[in-house]
């Protein structure tokens, strides 16, 4: 347990942590290119030099590890020069594209360079020509000449992915990232080298010239793609609509949870967030009859929905309702409507899609399960635990018992035992974010808002509840779950109170103890890869 | 005359204006003789204008725009304009720059892919809403490329609607630079 | 039957004469004001190309007037709004009748005054009007539901009211010595010579009488040095929430009071369509040397020498209206109640004094 002082301040870290990691624990930021906590030490940018007295020179923070007594320096003279000439070797070569780089705004260069740079330039030799702007991979798109060869992304394909795609060809300074002899990089990760690449050698084809990072506003959220719950950042441009052709929001980050997902997401995650600006979006409330569709108003569907509610259960009783939920519901959603189902009688519910088979899993973040919330239904109890699918309420249905039936986003027409028997029903309900086949049919069509355009919280496959914010305002008249089910609740002798986001959570944590967990305190925003993007003057 | 020392004195310590100022009538009639003087040398001018002589003298001294104009000065921001490469296409790389700094935020670029990886970005459109621009002349200072500029000497661009006042990249890049010169000299334009 | 012709004929000759006056004045205005600030004024309305020196703007002006929006404001009173400028503009406009425009005119055997209506009180007929006239501002403000319309309406009667206290007064001095309150008699009075060779004008019996009076006319006409009540762009005034040819109406009161008040400082203090020395029969020069006209010709000249006396006067307002900045309120009545007031019953006392050694 050695003791050494950064700066002036003492700290004690464990045995074999490096100065880096002493000074990250004193809140001192030492800056870096090749150093990520998530990866092996290289020590191949000299970024990091601090002076270390009685040291013959400065050494590097993140390799060099604190022994008893050190005295560590961080922003004397010669560690400014150092950071000086580092900088100034390392845009040798660089072909400072800023106006088209799609890093500028959040480019540890530029950050650092704006700092410690040398401004007047002494370059009269003509820079090395390399290959710019070409893809390696589904997903990322490569600048030789803006790389710095920190072999960030390299370690990643080496010790995260284990794919071992890219590496370092040549030598000097005809030195280049490179793939493998005839491999793309197309690794179930491969965004991930994006993030760690603290330039623009690495940039995002999907998210390309969508938008200048610094009209980006983010929010905190988790993943909806598989139940693992990867923490992230929904980053959004409500600033500049006209840049994206009026997307709102542009691309996903993974945010650091050292118990979920540390640094990482996955392809498949990062990339599933079209359907939130989806042209298959549902915008309107819609009213269908044999004859025709007419797009209807909030209070109109939520009259004609009540209406139906309370007809069935005066005629058949409430076991003529029944309610087909999702897994990608939120808790607070899933307990807004288990409450009003119990309020009214009605016991037939399930979420389980008897269509829906088990996708691909691996070791390491994916999980086969692709809904992020079937946890939390279970833990609500909102199935029939008699039955292992959900496949029996199309007998129910056959059988003329049930009538009325809500679906909550699920696509039942994909079903086989679904298909048959929903013609029977007196009444189809959807309700989702997404026009599918159930959509098409349904007799009343509710749009929703989708996780990115309200609050809430999903549990994982391990049992951890995890809140996400809202980052834009919903779609057109689409509307939250448990604010729908709130406005058809009240007509039931509810009260509106009830529903509302933050009461849900804490009568869903007082009732079900299993809720009340840490993780579901209002989450923190930090910035792991690079140095905050400047939103204060937009 | 009083000399300015007395007459700042007398502004300070409005006791010590005379008795003659302090009825008015005495300071009133002066005030009266220099407008009057002023009217009677320009009209006197006109009149001879329209005889037909005189007609070096000025009887105003404002410049009777459009009819007459004067030479611009370099520094002048006038209507924007998109410069070109050498073949025609913009200069301009779509880097928002522009966008950003703008404080009229008037202007909407949307970026797209340049065949050439070297350029790597282009505009695809390019709109400068002329309505809400102030014509600070921050996006031509703030440009990496020398994209853009506002040379053209081109003023009088109003139009009878708001879309109409938006111009588009094809419009910005049709502008041509205006050569300078005789700044401040009053032209009569045919 | 003859007489209502000759009397609808006298109206509309005289209102022929003031509302020519008004329209040119909007013209002099502006172009007055130009050459004293070496502008060029407004010169852009044509027809067929021709601007003649931009006299078609009072025409353009009245075409964009009337076919404005006539807006009245929410909370206004919509009746009340739209009556005051008519109130405003009728009384400026009557106020005009008892200004004689000539001596008497024959005719074909018949005798016709040059004047709408000779009132033996018309001095005070013109007070009774102008009083009346500031319902009209007070009634524009007040109707408008605008708080600061309101406050420049008050503006404007406080200070309308305060100078009409000077003008009675001063005026009262002037009838002291001619001994009428009628205005086409004081005119005659007028014709006579002073020590022999002066016209007999009553600006040589009163001058400050007449100072006096011009200035407190001036503060009649609302216009600046004392456009307080109006305060065109910077203090909110009366006709703030009038537009289109309501807020003409204003304006054309503006200009009308403008007239007026230069057709009575011409009667009262400048002999009226008295031309020097010229007598019914022709001129009459100090050393007995007369030249005889034909009495048409005599007034015909009347006629045009009040016409020429008010153009001039006009021009006179026009010139102090662009010369001097306006007054701070204080200022303003303080001149009013302080000095002008206390000068004019001065001058009153002063007067009947001197006429009462005089006569002695
Ligand atoms: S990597 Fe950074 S410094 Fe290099 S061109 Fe891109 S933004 Fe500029
Ligand atoms: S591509 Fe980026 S992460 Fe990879 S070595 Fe170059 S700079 Fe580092
Ligand atoms: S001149 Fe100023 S306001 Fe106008 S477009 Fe340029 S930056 Fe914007
Ligand atoms: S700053 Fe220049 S290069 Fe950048 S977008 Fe504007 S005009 Fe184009
Ligand atoms: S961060 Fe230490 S050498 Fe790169």
């Amino acid at each position: 347990m050695p003791t050494l002082t950064i700066d002036g301040q003492q700290v004690t870290v464990s045995k074999g942590a490096t100065i880096m990691q002493a000074a990250e624990a004193l809140g001192i930021y030492i800056p870096r290119y090749c150093y990520h906590p998530g990866l092996r030490v290289a020590g191949s940018c000299r970024m990091c030099l601090v002076e270390i007295e009685k040291a013959p020179k400065l050494d590097i923070a993140c390799y060099r590890q604190a022994a008893e007594g050190m005295v560590v320096h961080t922003t004397t003279e010669p560690v400014k020069l150092a950071r000086q000439s580092i900088l100034e070797f390392l845009l040798s070569n660089h072909p400072l594209d800023c106006p088209v780089c799609d890093q500028s705004g959040e480019c540890d260069l530029q950050n650092f360079y704006m700092e410690f740079g040398l401004y007047q330039s002494r370059f009269l030799e003509n820079k090395i020509k390399r290959r710019k702007a070409f893809p390696i991979g589904r997903h990322v798109m490569l600048d030789n000449e803006r790389c710095i060869l920190c072999s960030r992304c390299v370690r990643f394909c080496e010790e995260v992915s284990r794919s071992h795609e890219l590496g370092i060809v040549n030598r000097g300074d005809r030195s280049e990232i490179a793939l493998r002899e005839g491999s793309q990089l197309d690794n179930e990760y491969s965004g991930n080298v994006i993030d760690i690449c603290p330039v623009g050698a690495l940039t995002e084809r999907e998210f390309r010239f969508q938008c200048r990072v610094w009209y980006l506003n983010r929010a905190a959220s988790v993943c909806p793609g598989c139940s693992r719950g990867c923490n992230i950042e929904l980053h959004y441009n409500v600033n500049r609509p006209h840049q994206s052709g009026g997307k709102r929001v542009l691309r996903l980050k993974p945010r650091f949870n050292a118990e979920v997902n540390k640094w990482w997401m996955c392809d498949e995650g990062r990339y599933g967030f079209e359907f939130i600006d989806a042209p298959s979006r549902l915008q309107d409330f819609e009213i269908r009859t044999a004859q025709r569709t007419v797009v209807a108003s909030r209070e109109q569907a939520v009259q004609t929905l009540s209406d139906w509610i309370g007809d069935s259960i005066d005629r058949h009783g409430s076991q003529s309702l029944g309610i087909f939920l999702s897994p990608k519901l939120s808790n607070e959603d899933l307990y807004g409507i288990g409450k009003f189902a119990r309020h009214v009688g009605i016991d037939c519910l399930d979420f389980r899609n008897p269509s829906e088979r088990p996708g691909y899993q691996d070791d390491f973040l994916i999980q086969a399960d692709k809904n992020p919330n079937t946890r939390g239904c279970l833990e609500l109890g909102l199935y029939r635990r008699s039955e292992d699918s959900g496949g029996w309420m199309a007998g129910e249905i056959q059988r003329g018992k049930v009538r009325v039936l809500i679906v909550f986003l699920q696509d039942l027409a994909l079903a086989p035992e679904f298909q048959q028997v929903l013609g029977r029903l007196e009444r189809l309900v959807f309700v989702g974010s997404n026009r599918n086949g159930t959509a098409e049919i349904a007799s009343l069509v509710v749009p929703s808002a989708t996780y990115a355009e309200k609050d809430g919280s999903f549990t994982n496959f391990e049992g951890r509840a995890q809140r996400f914010e809202r980052a834009v305002v919903p779609l057109g008249s689409a509307v939250a779950e448990a604010d729908l089910v709130a406005s058809v609740a009240v007509s039931f002798g509810m009260q509106r109170e009830e529903f509302e986001r933050e009461r849900l959570l804490s009568d869903l944590r007082r009732e079900y103890p299993f809720f009340d967990q840490e993780a579901l305190n209002p989450p923190e925003l930090e910035w792991v890869y690079q140095t905050p993007i400047g939103q204060e003057r937009l | 005359m009083s000399r300015p020392k007395d007459a700042m004195n007398r502004l300070r310590d409005p006791e010590a204006l005379s008795f003659w100022q302090r009825t008015y009538v005495p300071e009133i009639l002066r005030g009266l003789k220099l407008t009057a003087a002023h009217f009677f040398r320009n009209l006197l001018i006109h009149i001879f204008h329209l005889a037909g002589l005189w007609k070096d003298r000025r009887g105003a001294e404002t410049v009777q725009y459009p009819e007459e104009v004067r030479g611009y000065s370099p520094r002048l921001r006038s209507l924007h304009r998109l410069t070109k490469r050498d073949d025609g296409s913009p200069r301009c790389v779509a880097c928002m720059m522009c966008e950003t700094i703008c404080p009229a935020r008037c202007i909407y670029i949307v970026a797209t892919e340049h065949p050439d990886p070297n350029i790597e970005k282009r505009p695809a459109s390019f709109d400068i809403d002329l309505g809400k621009c102030v014509f600070c002349g921050f996006c031509v200072e703030v440009c990496p490329e020398d994209a853009i500029r506002m040379d053209t000497h081109i003023l009088n661009f109003a139009a009878y609607s708001r879309q109409e006042m938006v111009w588009d990249i094809n419009r910005l890049l049709s502008n041509e630079p205006q050569r300078v010169e005789g700044i401040g000299e009053i032209r009569k334009v045919k | 039957m003859l007489e209502w012709a000759v009397a609808a004929g006298k109206v509309a000759f005289s209102l022929f004469v003031l509302l020519n006056f008004v329209m040119v004045l909007t013209w002099a205005e502006r172009k007055q004001s130009a050459l004293m600030q070496d502008r060029i004024g407004a010169n852009r309305a044509s027809i067929l190309g021709f601007t003649l020196l931009g006299l078609f703007h009072p025409i353009a002006d009245a075409i964009k007037m009337v076919t404005k929006e006539d807006f009245v404001p929410q909370g206004a009173s919509r009746a009340l709004h739209t009556l005051a400028p008519f109130i405003a503009l009728f009384f400026a406009l009557i106020s005009f009748a008892v200004i004689p425009l000539g001596d008497e005119l024959a005719v074909g055997g018949c005798t016709i005054s040059l004047q709408v209506i000779d009132l033996n009180v018309g001095i005070l007929y013109v007070f009774a009007a102008m009083s009346l006239g500031v319902y009209g501002f007070v009634l524009a403000g007040w109707a408008s539901g605008n708080n600061f319309s309101l406050l420049g309406a008050l503006r404007a009667s406080s200070q309308m009211i305060s100078y009409e206290i000077t003008i009675g007064a001063t005026v009262v001095g002037l009838i002291m010595v001619f001994g009428t309150a009628s205005l086409q008699t004081l005119v005659r009075r007028q014709g006579d010579l002073l020590l022999g060779f002066l016209p007999g004008w009553g600006v040589f019996y009163q001058p400050l009488g007449f100072l006096l009076f011009t200035t407190a006319a001036m503060a009649e006409t609302k216009r600046a040095p004392f456009d307080l009540p109006e305060g065109e762009s910077e203090i909110i005034g009366y006709f703030t929430e009038y537009s289109g040819i309501k807020f003409g109406m204003f304006l054309m009161t503006d200009f009308t009071e403008t007239v007026v008040m230069a057709g009575l400082v011409v009667t009262l203090f400048f002999g009226g369509w008295q031309f020097p020395y010229l007598q019914p029969d022709g001129f009459h020069f100090p050393g007995a040397a007369v030249v005889s006209i034909s009495p048409l010709a005599v007034s015909i000249a009347q006629v045009m020498t009040f016409l020429v006396k008010l153009a001039v006067f006009c021009w006179l307002f026009l010139l102090v209206r662009w010369t001097f900045p306006r007054f701070r309120y204080d200022q303003l009545m303080r001149l009013g109640w302080q000095m002008m007031l206390p000068l004019s019953i001065l001058n009153v006392l002063v007067t009947g004094a001197l006429l009462l050694l005089l006569h002695r």
